[in-house]
């Protein structure tokens, strides 16, 4: 394997930094490669989808107070980004993680309205079930997308978690589908990752996209916890007992003497 | 790498042992491999440093199966503990000396018996090897649920020893690692919610125990495994599901929060204007 090829496969790892230690990742490929020239010749596109995979939430330039999501449904011609409740774009810097030079965008779009409508709803939305969360709404190729972010970091109690969703609706075909994504990195002495995601398709008419949204994901709230129920009542059981059957721990000057003392005496 | 150098070497061994510790433990083999690619001349230091899911292999000539690990590897070859041969045999594949190799048997008939009573099934194997004046192990031990479709599994247990003889005592240092791979399915509505839930936990534990004959190894050695595995599957079961169950409930809340924040955010707003009437 040449030596470009090795950096990057090493900066690919980028990809599967779990929640919240994407900076932790990115160091220790740094760590690795050891050759910060030829790694930062590469990393930047790596980054680039690093944080669009994890919905990076940014300032928009000279806009005070407003934010909106880097995703791939709101990324333009030459990599800048579009954020429609302030009609700006602006360009990014993926590795200092900071937003630039914000242009007016030009008007466009058939269903703002139906995208205005649709981010209202899911900010009331976010601000009744996230404690920490962050909703943009795009219109992207004749669907109107809907992105959804909830991080939680708390690497000082070793764990860190995200859930991720993403809502298409066709306006077309009057067709919602979605998917939501959760991992939680647990790691005191250890390294304990969930991963979890569903996807959903449903027929709904334009007034209804928020409501069947919450509907969907409140069911898959409760299916994760129909899962870890499942987890540790059945599947862990299943593989090692608590104790065995006589409810007693294993006598093993028993089991030595009765193994052990046959087995040596007959050796020697 | 030409110029081979010691300390870039070890950061760059911090480095990858950091970033596996962080990649998603469901993926260890596959990340493992990507190492390799990435830092072929440190393929021996990452192949031992390194913990991967243990693999079950057959020894012909006794039937019996016996778990393959980087510790009873030689060359491309690994060593039953049943017939002590390795596959593919090896001429001059390194053994343990006859007196440990005694204890080495003994040792997998114990814990393949201790396997049974708490794994109802499952694959254990012993490996021991000299040291100066001295000996250390591992004893691996694999369970795999293939289960129903919701809901299967596997379990690996790696619990390294180290043995210090001091006249009618010795000192045991234990390091064990379990290895845990999880998968569910929950049912709501129509659709399937496929969650995976995985992870390795490392402990270690050290203790000082009479030790009159090569039997009061196994004594020792079997407690302090079954101790620990106690532990660990009391901390898998308790802490780190239930914690993570609860971090996932936290970053979604089934319930309206809306009261609540506005409730807070009436009660910073009156205390900032208590506080600037005292002002």
């Amino acid at each position: 394997m040449s030596s470009d090829d090795r950096i990057a496969k090493a900066a690919s790892l980028l990809l599967h930094s779990p929640p919240g230690e994407v900076d932790d990742v990115f160091n220790d490929i740094r760590g690795i490669v050891n050759d910060d020239e030829a790694l930062q010749a590469q990393i930047e596109p790596v980054l680039a989808e690093s944080n669009m995979q994890q919905f990076l939430v940014v300032d928009v330039p000279d806009k005070e107070g407003s934010k909106v999501l880097l995703t791939p449904y709101n990324q333009v011609d030459g990599g800048r980004f579009h954020d429609p409740n302030t009609n700006t774009v602006f360009a990014f810097d993926h590795l200092r993680r900071a937003a630039y030079e914000p242009e007016e965008a030009a008007e466009s779009g058939e269903h703002t309205e139906l995208r205005a409508r649709l981010q209202r709803s899911l900010e009331q939305y976010v601000e009744a079930h996230f404690a920490d969360g962050f909703v943009s709404v795009f219109e992207h190729e004749g669907s109107v997308v809907s992105c959804l972010v909830s991080n939680k970091y708390s690497p000082g109690n070793f764990w860190n978690g995200s859930w991720r969703a993403v809502w298409s609706y066709d306006v077309a075909k009057g067709q919602l589908n979605g998917s939501v994504k959760v991992r939680v990195h647990y790691f005191e002495d250890g390294n304990v990752q969930l991963d979890t995601q569903s996807d959903f398709t449903c027929d709904v008419g334009e007034g209804e996209v928020a409501e069947a949204i919450k509907k969907f994901e409140a069911e898959f709230q409760q299916g994760v916890n129909d899962g870890f129920r499942q987890l540790s009542e059945r599947t862990f059981k299943g593989l090692r007992r608590a104790l065995p059957v006589t409810r007693n721990r294993i006598d093993w000057e028993k089991i030595a003497n009765y193994k052990i003392g046959g087995e040596l005496a007959n050796a020697e | 790498m030409a110029d081979y150098d010691e300390s870039e070497n070890e950061q760059q061994m911090d480095c990858a042992l950091d970033l596996m510790r962080r990649l998603p433990p469901q993926n260890v083999e596959e990340n493992l491999v990507t190492l390799l690619e990435i830092l072929p001349e440190m393929t021996e230091d990452l192949l031992s440093s390194i913990d991967q899911p243990l693999k079950i292999r057959q020894d012909s000539k006794t039937g019996r199966q016996y778990l393959v690990c980087d510790y009873n590897r030689d060359g491309d070859s690994y060593r039953s503990p049943w017939s002590n041969e390795y596959d593919p045999p090896l001429a001059d594949g390194s053994v343990p000396s006859d007196g440990l190799r005694k204890l080495e048997l003994a040792a997998n008939e114990a814990f393949d018996t201790y396997t049974e009573m708490y794994y109802e099934g499952g694959v254990s194997s012993v490996y021991l090897w000299d040291m100066d004046d001295s000996f250390a192990g591992v004893i691996l031990i694999k369970k795999v649920n293939d289960g129903t479709v919701r809901s299967k599994g596997s379990w690996d247990s790696i619990h390294v020893v180290e043995v210090l003889e001091k006249g009618r005592q010795a000192r045991y240092k234990l390091t064990s690692t379990v290895m845990l791979y999880t998968v569910a399915s929950g049912l709501r509505g129509d659709r399937q919610n496929e969650i995976n839930l995985s992870g390795s936990l490392t402990r270690q534990d050290e203790r000082d125990l009479a030790a009159e004959d090569s039997n009061a190894h196994i004594v020792n050695i079997g407690r302090m495994v079954e101790d620990m595995e106690f532990k660990m599957r009391n901390s898998l079961q308790e802490v780190y599901f239930g914690k993570t169950q609860d971090i996932v409930n936290g970053l979604r809340s089934a319930t309206d929060l809306s009261v609540a924040k506005n409730r807070e955010r009436l009660q910073r707003d009156l205390f900032g204007q208590l506080k600037s009437r005292n002002e």
